[in-house]
């Protein structure tokens, strides 16, 4: 059952319910109290009647004729039926032979009267009967007279009471119809107005479920429902937006997985077909050579690409413990083999550095410096400067290695620290290049809590500037 | 006519390679080393098939195919990547085969000979010496004279033919000639070697290969 089914349902039936009731109750009084009119009426008819007999009865008594008597209590019943003047008034006085003196009742009255059993004179008892079709108003007592005893029959015919109830309840059948009939269309319309948002909300919820995750429910009302719809709306953010995290990481796990394949597949097709083809092909001298130089080189760059790898790997995820130390004694530790490196292209390093203790990581701050100036070098032209610096900028200590080389285009500048991204293969390829040293300084900076980051001018240079953030913990 | 064949590869070592294993059977070759030299190619030369690296300069491969599909030319995707999706979307976008780096000279052979008999490129006719050899009539001759051979015996002939200069094992022909799920003595190789030398006169050209196997030189 549906939700506006329900409210319509039950509030029809409940509606149903009270406005019968109600009307039931009020047809019921307003008929009690009619009829209670008409039988205090009666009596007190019933009471005149009797009173008028004890009036004449001293005459009577003179008299003592049983004729007389009889004439004169029918004349009173005619005088008091005549005087009330009204259709459907009847009176019967009976002896306690159980003879009629007067009767004028146009129907046949059961001799079985529970009312006139063992009535005592001074009491008067009444009861409805129904007659036929009609309904009539008893009313007995007993007189007596010269020992005799009278019983007094008063009647009312109150069939007009009953009918008046029964046009009541047509009436109000009537308007029950009508009433509940315009009740349940505007319950029928309420019940769907109200379900409308909840209807709404629903729609977007199986949106959602089905992948549009950027489907926002509409909430105009400030009821519950659309409070209900507002923090819907709150949640399916927060989803979308978890869902967007994860895909992005997914895109670029797969980019560093498609990216890696690529990388490694290539040396290795390059190692299996030359062997395959030195081993079956007819070569000569010169072909041979070539051939077993190449793979040669490509199982360098195997091995290279292995060892950046591991180190990309290691960092990820583990915790090295940091020592406090000074920085340029790292500086001065790596400095010769800096130079040797750069000594094949005549390539001067000059250093500068301002002394500093900060919690560093020695190895890992050795592979970062290493990798920055073996790039410089690799940018760098023949008898070309590199230079070291660091020093402190407000609360943070900067490193900076700058190059007079060929610098990178600014196309390049916002992609060169993602993993295997390189702004020229075959140069990178020549030098061994695996498009991962960058990488693998920026998650070193990062367990560092530093931040790398670059500025270059193409063939002007480039500098790769880290910036340690320690907000005055700098000793 | 020899064959000819674009390779659009960016690693000059892999180029180098294919270009070397193909100039063994005769295959006529072009080097590219990006997207758009290989437009460039396509719109200056008529080629029999593309050999086309997926990862790839300036426009991918899938980006280039969508170029050369027009033009009707078969194409081998040559890729690093190994999954479904890729191969899929390779051979979706119209691509004939679907080669995964690293591969051997004899499996990029063997798809480049069944890329182009599906293209009808095939040659018709093989000259060796006095033999001539018709692979769709599989007719072979010596001297202008028929000469007998068994199917296997021809089968291993085009074998051969098609893997020109270069060596395969008694493995490799097993599995060429004879189905994979043969599981015959290799000597049954031999044997046949043996017949077809006779037969066409072929003991200087067909060679036997050190701890490798045989070798049809030209």
């Amino acid at each position: 059952m549906k939700f506006w089914h329900k409210i319509f349902t039950y509030s029809i039936l409940v509606f149903i319910l009270i406005f019968n009731a109600t009307s039931v109750i009020v047809i019921e009084r307003n008929h009690g109290k009619m009829l209670t009119r008409e039988i205090n009426n009666a009596l007190s008819q019933n009471m005149n009647i009797h009173s008028s007999v004890d009036a004449i009865l001293p005459i009577v008594l003179i008299y003592d004729s049983e004729q007389y008597e009889k004439n004169v209590l029918a004349n009173i019943a005619k005088a008091f039926v005549g005087k009330v003047g009204d259709e459907g008034v009847y009176m019967t006085i009976t002896n306690d032979k159980g003879k009629s003196i007067y009767n004028n009742t146009d129907f046949e009255i059961s001799l079985n009267r529970a009312e006139t059993e063992k009535l005592k004179s001074d009491e008067i008892r009444y009861i409805v009967r129904d007659v036929g079709k009609r309904t009539i108003l008893f009313t007995s007592n007993l007189t007596e007279i010269n020992r005799k005893i009278y019983t007094f029959t008063y009647m009312k015919d109150i069939t007009s009471v009953y009918r008046e109830r029964m046009d009541q309840y047509r009436f109000y059948l009537k308007v029950d119809i009508i009433a509940c009939s315009a009740y349940m269309l505007i319950m029928f319309i309420v019940s769907r107005r109200l379900t409308i948002p909840i209807h709404r909300l629903i729609r977007t919820a199986q949106f959602i479920a089905a992948g549009a995750f950027s489907e926002r429910a509409e909430s105009r009302s400030k009821d519950e429902i659309g409070v209900l719809a507002n923090n819907f709306n709150i949640m399916a953010s927060v989803i979308e937006e978890k869902i967007k995290d994860l895909e992005r990481l997914n895109r670029e796990k797969q980019l560093f997985i498609d990216n890696f394949t690529h990388e490694l597949k290539t040396p290795l097709t390059s190692i299996i077909g030359y062997a395959d083809y030195l081993r079956t092909a007819k070569t000569d001298a010169s072909q041979l050579l070539d051939g077993l130089n190449v793979i040669l080189s490509e199982g360098k760059r195997l091995e290279s690409l292995s060892f950046k790898l591991m180190n990309l790997i290691m960092l990820e995820g583990t915790e090295y413990p940091m020592e406090d130390m000074e920085f340029c004694s790292i500086l001065a530790e790596i400095k010769p083999a800096l130079e040797m490196k750069a000594r094949v292209k005549r390539i001067a390093i000059k250093t500068s550095c301002e002394t500093a203790r900060l919690p560093l990581e020695k190895d890992l701050m050795k592979i970062l410096i290493f990798n920055l100036v073996d790039n410089a070098i690799k940018a760098s032209s023949e008898s070309q400067c590199i230079a070291i610096r660091t020093f402190r900028q407000g609360s943070d200590y900067i490193l900076e290695i700058e190059d007079e080389g060929m610098g990178i285009e600014s196309e390049h500048l916002d992609r060169i620290f993602e993993p295997f991204y390189m702004t020229d293969k075959a140069r990178s390829r020549r030098n061994n290049g695996t498009g991962l040293g960058l990488s693998i300084c920026q998650s070193i900076a990062t367990l560092h809590n530093a931040v790398i980051s670059v500025r270059s001018v193409p063939d002007r240079g480039t500098t790769f500037s880290i910036t340690f953030r320690r907000g005055g913990a700098v000793l | 006519m020899d064959k000819k064949i674009l390779i659009v590869e960016d690693d000059p070592n892999i180029s180098n390679i294919i270009k070397m294993n193909l100039a063994l059977i005769h295959y006529e070759t072009e080097q590219v080393y990006d997207g758009i030299s290989a437009l460039e190619a396509l719109e200056r030369e008529k080629f029999d098939l593309v050999l086309l690296d997926v990862m790839i300069p300036k426009l991918d491969g899938y980006a280039l195919m969508e170029k050369i599909r027009p033009k009707g030319i078969p194409v081998i995707f040559l890729t690093a990547k190994n999954t479904v999706f890729d191969k899929v979307t390779g051979l979706k976008l119209g691509a004939d085969d679907y080669m995964v780096k690293p591969f051997e000279g004899i499996e990029l052979l063997a798809r480049i000979e069944t890329v182009l008999r599906r293209y009808g490129k095939e040659e018709a006719e093989i000259i060796i010496d006095d033999v001539r050899v018709y692979p769709n009539k599989r007719i072979a001759t010596l001297k202008d004279e028929p000469v007998e051979l068994t199917p296997k015996e021809f089968d291993l002939l085009v074998v051969l033919i098609n893997n020109k200069n270069l060596a395969l094992s008694r493995e490799q022909f097993l599995d060429k000639v004879w189905g994979i799920d043969y599981y015959g003595d290799t000597r049954t190789v031999d044997v046949h070697i043996k017949s077809l030398r006779k037969k066409l006169g072929l003991h200087d050209r067909i060679k036997t290969i050190f701890k490798i196997g045989y070798r049809l030189e030209d």
